[in-house]
């Protein structure tokens, strides 16, 4: 398991250019909460050649999210509701969506921060279903936050890009000139060389 | 001739500072910014030099401060290469908001295709609006090799002095084109707080008040025909419509002339035939033009040599 940016690396031909990306990189990696879901990063700049190179090893970010992991899930046949009571507060916006598609709108209700209750004929089976519902899957929003992120620390006039994000490996690379399949081959070489080093 | 003036900001209490402003028109200054902000008055003014000991004891005793403003009835334009996040609001705000605490009047411009190395270019208007100001500040990032090899070509065809901030510690003469270099501005993504970044502001706003030194040095050896701070109190006199402006300093003062933000189809008869005590109209001494910016209009006032005459 590696720890929060253990190895965190930025490389150009002149130093101080080299600490103003650092900062840049930092500030970015600060704003989007990123720090934590990263494990390794190296970043190359060549300005003489308009390139940019980033590679990037995430640590694991935890897997998909259950209403079970976030909340009880109580069925009320009697009553023909169901009663979910929040526990984690942080995926209701992503909860509510899913239920709002499902059972709509108007048979959902909110008597509290904590509470949520459904209206329905089938609370049983509902329930059982809601139970293993996925609510959340944290992977998906880190892609999201990884792109920007990316962007944001690119110099802003290279906007050719290319990006592959697979299992826990991310690789950018960005220029303004058409790009050389070499430069994709040096991103991947940064990549393994960010997976065999790791704390001595 | 006209008395010399020295511009001063004025920072103190709402309370009676209606005394300062009589006073100073008693004086023969001008009031050239008046901003109230709750209970705090800013005024940024023009005083005629031998009578500042008399204002400034008026302020004493109003318990405000006064400051000299080196930038006073200065327009900046602060450029960045888009206006992209990467170089918005940090750091080119900053500098924007930096260069108006001595006095200045700053315009934000984002070139529409400024950004990158190769690809980055400027259009005709884009120029014109930039050379409407009395100084261009470029707002650059991080790399020396872009800023001393690629991006000098933003500067064609700019007429006023460039101003160059970024992050590299290079010399001006470095940087082909440009009249001022100020480094440790490059691009960041936070505030400009630390030591050092607020040293390079400080030093970039002695600098730019340098340049406008010069400039007003040039100037005073073939003087304007009438002073833009006269010009601007006429205006305000004759042409009521101004007090209903909203946007901020209806009335900006630059160093050979000023911009009125009203629309110039409907107010430019008006200003050309605008009427001095000494029965002479502004469009004998000034150029009213059309300006780039919005639908204003942009005065520019023609020296004493051109017109014959100073008032």
């Amino acid at each position: 398991m590696m720890n929060p940016l253990e190895i965190f690396a930025v490389e150009s031909a002149i130093a101080s250019e080299q600490e103003f990306y650092r900062k840049i990189i930092e500030d970015n990696l600060a704003s989007l909460k990123l720090a934590p879901a990263i494990g390794r990063i190296k970043v190359m700049l060549r300005p003489e050649d308009s390139l940019f190179q980033m590679a990037i090893l995430l640590r694991d970010v935890g897997t998909r999210v259950t209403t079970a992991d976030i909340a009880d899930v109580e069925a009320k046949p009697v009553a023909g509701e169901i009663i979910i009571s929040i526990k984690k507060e942080q995926y209701i916006p992503e909860l509510l969506g899913k239920l709002w598609e499902r059972y709509g709108k108007a048979n959902i209700s909110q008597p509290d921060r904590w509470t949520v209750a459904i209206s329905t004929d089938k609370a049983e089976e509902e329930a059982a279903f809601l139970k293993d519902m996925m609510v959340a899957d944290p992977r998906h929003r880190l892609h999201e936050n990884l792109v920007d992120f990316a962007i944001r620390v690119t110099p802003e006039g290279f906007r050719v890009r290319y990006h592959l994000y697979k299992g826990n490996r991310f690789i950018f690379v960005a220029s303004e000139e058409v790009f050389k399949r070499e430069w994709v081959e040096e991103a991947e070489a940064m990549l393994e060389e960010l997976m065999k080093g790791g704390r001595t | 001739m006209a008395a010399v003036l020295r511009p001063y900001l004025y920072t103190g209490g709402v309370h009676k500072h209606g005394l300062l402003i009589e006073l100073l028109e008693d004086l023969g200054g001008y009031i050239i910014q008046k901003v109230v902000t709750g209970t705090e008055v800013n005024l940024i003014m023009l005083i005629p030099e031998k009578d500042v000991p008399v204002v400034k004891k008026q302020s004493d005793e109003l318990l405000g401060m006064m400051v000299e403003a080196p930038l006073t009835g200065v327009e900046i334009a602060v450029i960045s290469p888009t206006l992209a996040s990467h170089h918005l609001p940090h750091s080119a705000c900053d500098v924007a908001e930096y260069l108006r605490h001595p006095g200045a009047n700053t315009n934000m411009i984002g070139l529409a295709r400024g950004m990158g190395r190769r690809v980055s270019l400027s259009t005709d208007y884009e120029r014109k609006l930039i050379n409407e100001h009395d100084i261009a500040v470029f707002t650059f990032g991080s790399f020396s090799d872009c800023i001393v090899n690629k991006k000098p070509k933003l500067f064609e065809g700019i007429e006023i002095p460039i101003v160059v901030t970024g992050g590299p510690d290079l010399k001006t003469e470095d940087v082909p084109g440009a009249d001022l270099y100020v480094g440790d501005i490059g691009r960041t993504s936070h505030r400009l707080r630390k030591i050092e970044e607020v040293s390079a502001l400080d030093k970039l706003n002695e600098e730019v008040g340098k340049i406008a030194d010069n400039i007003r040095k040039q100037q005073a050896k073939d003087p304007l025909a009438v002073l833009p701070a006269r010009a601007m109190k006429e205006i305000e006199n004759q042409v009521p419509e101004i007090q209903t402006v909203l946007s901020p300093a209806p009335l900006t003062l630059q160093l050979n002339g000023l911009r009125v933000k009203l629309p110039y189809d409907e107010f430019h008869e008006r200003l050309e035939k605008l009427e001095f005590d000494e029965g002479v109209t502004l469009s004998e001494l000034a150029n009213i033009l059309k300006s780039k910016m919005k639908n204003y209009i942009l005065i520019k006032i023609k020296s004493k040599s051109e017109v014959g005459f100073a008032i």
